[in-house]
């Protein structure tokens, strides 16, 4: 009695950890005692602002934003766009602030929504608000 | 999930000054009807026809509808008739068929059985639509 056995041996590709954009990447260098870095850390200029919003939170953010102003899919949409250079005008902004307090579930003050313009600043703002409502 | 907003009934309050007051009332009322679109899905059973973002978009056309006016009186007032149409449709006093027709379809039903009447003249078309043409 033969039996075969049909084994699949899958060799999963190692897919890198990090994704596309990461801000200020350092490479790991070996330190002893000072603080010698081997090669400089090179930033182009428009990565110059810290990302302190995670990253999926600044895709969903895009996604909403491309969906409520009817941008094509390759529209570049980054953390320091602007609404308005996108297209939008007042209205927009307050219905994509609506769009993004019912997909995360939070609801934003009035006079903190007023001061969103930029990508950035709407991922920051959800942030801080899903943190206050789970603690 | 945040409390459940509730659309608080004021009543009518003095006459905006500028039009930066006017701007800022419209955008508060758009965020209280944004606000009240779980509860109206709700009541009207909306699940399934329709998604929130279409109903969001239903009411920013209507009030851009009206962005070229620029005297306050005139915004206020038009402010006035959607805080009413608002209230109606919160408490239940219009029915599901009022919603889908005036908000879901669009603008009338006569929009969808618009080939029946492919190629008819323009007069037929004016008058179906409204009384001056």
């Amino acid at each position: 009695m033969v039996t075969s056995f049909t084994s699949s041996i899958s060799m999963q590709p190692r897919l890198s950890a990090t994704t596309t954009t990461r801000f200020g990447l350092q490479k790991p260098v070996s330190v002893f005692n000072t603080n010698l870095t081997l090669r400089p850390r090179s930033m182009p200029a428009r990565l110059a602002i810290s990302c302190a919003a995670k990253q999926e939170t600044v895709e969903k953010v895009s996604e909403i934003v491309k969906k409520q102003l009817s941008l094509s899919q390759d529209q570049k949409v980054t953390a320091g766009t602007k609404f308005t250079d996108l297209g939008a005008d007042s209205l927009d902004t307050v219905e994509i602030v609506m769009g993004l307090e019912e997909e995360f579930g939070i609801t934003m003050a009035e006079e903190r929504a007023k001061e969103i313009a930029t990508v950035q600043q709407a991922a920051e703002l959800i942030e801080e608000l899903v943190l206050e409502k789970t603690t | 999930m945040a409390a459940p907003f509730t659309l608080r009934k004021i009543g009518v309050p003095p006459n905006s000054a500028n039009l930066t007051e006017a701007r800022r009332r419209v955008f508060d009322f758009f965020r209280a009807s944004c606000r009240s679109i779980p509860t109206i899905m709700d009541i009207y059973n909306l699940q399934d026809v329709v998604a929130p973002s279409q109903l969001r978009f239903a009411i920013s056309a209507q009030i851009r509808n009206n962005a070229h006016i620029t005297d306050p009186k005139v915004i206020d007032l038009l402010l006035f008739k959607g805080m009413e149409e608002l209230t109606d449709i919160v408490d239940h006093a219009k029915q599901r068929h009022h919603i889908i027709g005036q908000y879901v379809v669009g603008e009338g039903l006569v929009q969808n059985t618009g080939s029946k009447d492919q190629g008819k003249s323009d007069f037929l078309k004016n008058f179906y639509t409204s009384n001056y043409f």
